[in-house]
């Protein structure tokens, strides 16, 4: 990683010591993918009235000059745009570059931001970025620099959390300060003021929606699926890439999910494993639990609304979950719909569709009742409530051991059994709590979002209730 | 043997049995010996072999799609065979023969598969959580974003394979050798890699002790 480049400092500033902040994750993007994605991220602005402070580094002026139509739009709906590139093909001469909110920061060609490609967004409604860095000739190692300029690969990571693209806009201002101490002071104000806007409660950016940042990732897959199509499988590793990207984007969601639910922020990754070892103990096909594991890490986009429905209902969308009278405001979820965007996903979305039923019919959306319910949605509604009930009461008593957690999250559950549960699930649920509470323990791991494919399994939809009828004699073990 | 008898009767020694080319598909053989069996060419896709022994059997182009192989492979021969959405959880598969076999979304989480040969075999999208590959020669093998979490590698030889993105996270790699490997953007967070030989290995990216390399 070059030192002094923006990535590099960022990742400086997350390592172990460094307060409370995690270590960065890193992925590999082939060029490819960073343009549909930038793309799609840009596109956003043109939606709707975010008025963002956009920093863009492009390595050179040739590559802005390509977009820098693109850009006189992004203008139109920006205060400030910066561009940072090294100075080549006369990239200031273009009309784009002749706008008032429009700034250039040529960059010396010894800088190491000239070897980065960021797009870093910063509004109070709507934050996103995408930071990397090229490899060099020697990172590629045998296989040499690529051939095809769509082949060049970058590594870094995109993401939609504020806090990260605060910091990031911060270190990307320093650098300019370099250049011009005049942007330099009028972007520092514009950051502080987008900043303090940030912390109010209505900011957008903190409350993941189906109609901002739902739609905001539908384009992203919409693009990278156009991508895909041009590309028409001709090389296996970029094809790969793009579909990893398309599942990166949902996992993203889910992640700003978790983050913005304070009193519960694991519980993708405890769902996920919960769901997982139900499975096994029902001894569901492999191809099934990495189903259900996927299923469990998304599972709280199902609960994304419209702004409208949040600020009427006047309840966080996380407890509905746990109070089937406190029904989704919409039946078709919203959230649930753009996981059918990405075809592999469309089993994901039916489970997620229906782990709100309930086992006498009176759940939603349907009002499906017993073995009516695919198996997957029943489990994860389950554990889902489950974990959303310890969680509760580990918020409620921060000091009380976490076996007695379990048993009165269970006792609730057992309460429910038959009326909102399947009783053979209730009974393997207690099996697995029992295990839990005599030391077994499950992995309770993050997603490692640039490396989800192998959960992708190739059954349709329609096999959802294949199983079904051997779930009559389930091996209890 | 006639399948048909196969089918219906509930026959559990089929040792040695020649079932070269048979269509065995969604046939239940669970918990049957089929040790040194002859199951070459033969289509088992989607069906059910677990707790199986497949001691030393000849599965080679075995077409094992979707199969329920939770069983006994120890030196089995399952080269060329396709094993695409297989279940191998836990599968016996020390000294088995895997060249050229087909592996996509195949689960092998827990799968012991020291002695085993691997060699040109895509691992890409094969759930290795847990697996024991102790020693296992991996070189120049593609583990683009396989899941290896928790695995142990215990001197593995892994030389000029690709890793990039891998979940190694609480891995096991003490003694393996990684030089030459593309660990571009690989998880090991947690893992163990004492006496590891990282000669012209590519780190970039790479998570390890709670910091980025490079």
């Amino acid at each position: 990683m070059l030192e002094g480049s923006i990535l590099q400092k960022l990742k400086a500033s997350h390592e172990l010591g460094q307060g409370d902040k995690r270590p960065l994750n890193f992925g590999v993007y082939y060029k490819n993918t960073l343009v549909a994605l930038c793309h799609a991220l840009e596109d956003a602005i043109l939606e709707a009235d975010y008025s963002p402070l956009v920093i863009t580094a492009f390595q050179r002026g040739k590559w802005y000059l390509q977009e820098a139509d693109r850009y006189h739009s992004i203008a139109e709906r920006s205060p400030q745009v910066v561009i940072m590139a090294s100075d080549d093909a006369g990239f200031a001469e273009h009309p784009t570059s002749q706008k008032e909110n429009v700034a250039l920061v040529a960059l010396d060609d010894a800088d190491p931001v000239a070897q980065e490609w960021h797009l870093i967004i910063l509004s109070p409604d709507y934050t996103a970025m995408v930071l990397c860095q090229e490899l060099t000739e020697a990172d590629y190692g045998a296989t040499g620099f690529p051939q095809e300029d769509l082949e060049r690969k970058f590594y870094g990571f995109w993401t939609f959390e504020p806090g990260l693209v605060l910091e990031t806009v911060e270190l990307a201002i320093a650098h300019i300060g370099r250049y011009n101490s005049e942007l330099h002071q009028r972007l520092i104000v514009q950051r502080e003021a987008i900043a303090a806007r940030i912390q109010q409660e209505d900011a957008l950016c903190h409350q993941p929606t189906a109609d901002h940042l739902g739609r905001t990732v539908s384009r992203v897959v919409d693009y990278l699926q156009e991508n895909q199509q041009d590309l028409n499988h001709r090389i296996e590793p970029l094809d790969n890439n793009l579909t990893s990207n398309e599942l990166q984007a949902f996992l993203r969601v889910a992640q700003l999910i978790d983050q913005t639910d304070l009193s519960n922020p694991m519980a993708a990754a405890e769902v996920a494993s919960l769901a997982e070892a139900m499975g096994q103990l029902v001894d569901l096909p492999s191809w099934q639990l990495h189903r259900l594991r996927l299923a469990g890490l998304l599972h709280r986009i199902a609960l994304l609304d419209k702004v409208e429905n949040r600020l009427t209902a006047g309840t966080s969308i996380y407890q509905q979950v746990e109070s089937p009278d406190m029904a989704l405001s919409c039946p078709l979820v919203q959230g649930v719909q753009m996981l059918r965007k990405m075809g592999r996903l469309r089993a994901i979305a039916t489970i997620l569709t229906h782990h709100t039923e309930a086992w006498n019919g009176s759940g939603q959306p349907a009002g499906l009742s017993g073995d009516e319910i695919p198996v997957e949605a029943r489990i994860l509604g389950l554990v889902a409530c489950f974990q959303q009930r310890v969680a509760r009461y580990r918020a409620a008593a921060p000091e009380e051991a976490i076996e007695t957690l379990l048993t009165q999250a269970l006792a609730d559950c057992r309460a429910e059994e038959s009326d909102r549960w399947d009783p053979k699930l209730i009974e393997v649920l207690t099996l697995l709590v029992k295990g839990l509470q005599q030391g077994m323990s499950l992995p309770i791991a993050m997603p490692k979002i640039a490396a989800g494919l192998w959960m992708l399994d190739s059954h349709s939809e329609e096999e959802l209730l294949r199983y079904e009828e051997s779930m009559a004699d389930l091996p209890l073990i | 043997m006639d399948i048909a008898t196969i089918r219906a009767s509930k026959l559990k020694h089929l040792a040695g049995a020649d079932l070269e080319d048979e269509d065995l598909s969604h046939i239940d053989l669970s918990k049957v010996n089929l040790a040194g069996a002859n199951l070459s060419g033969a289509n088992l896709a989607a069906a059910k072999l677990v707790g199986a022994n497949l001691d030393g059997a000849n599965l080679v182009g075995c077409q094992l799609t979707g199969t329920d192989l939770r069983a006994n492979l120890l030196g089995a021969n399952l080269m060329q065979a396709d094993l695409t959405e297989a279940d191998l959880r836990g599968a016996n598969l020390r000294g088995a023969n895997l060249m050229q076999a087909r592996l996509s979304n195949t689960a092998m989480a827990g799968a012991f598969l020291s002695g085993a040969n691997l060699m040109g075999v895509n691992l890409q999208r094969v759930d290795l959580r847990g697996a024991d590959l102790r020693g296992v020669n991996l070189s120049g093998a593609n583990l683009n974003g396989t899941n290896l979490a928790q695995a142990d590698l215990q001197g593995a030889i892994l030389s000029n394979a690709n890793l990039e993105e891998a979940d190694l996270r609480d891995a096991n790699l003490a003694g393996a050798n990684l030089s030459g490997a593309n660990l571009l953007c690989a998880d090991l967070e947690g893992a163990s890699w004492a006496g590891v030989n990282w000669t012209g290995a590519c780190v970039v990216g790479t998570l390890l002790e709670g910091k980025v390399e490079k």
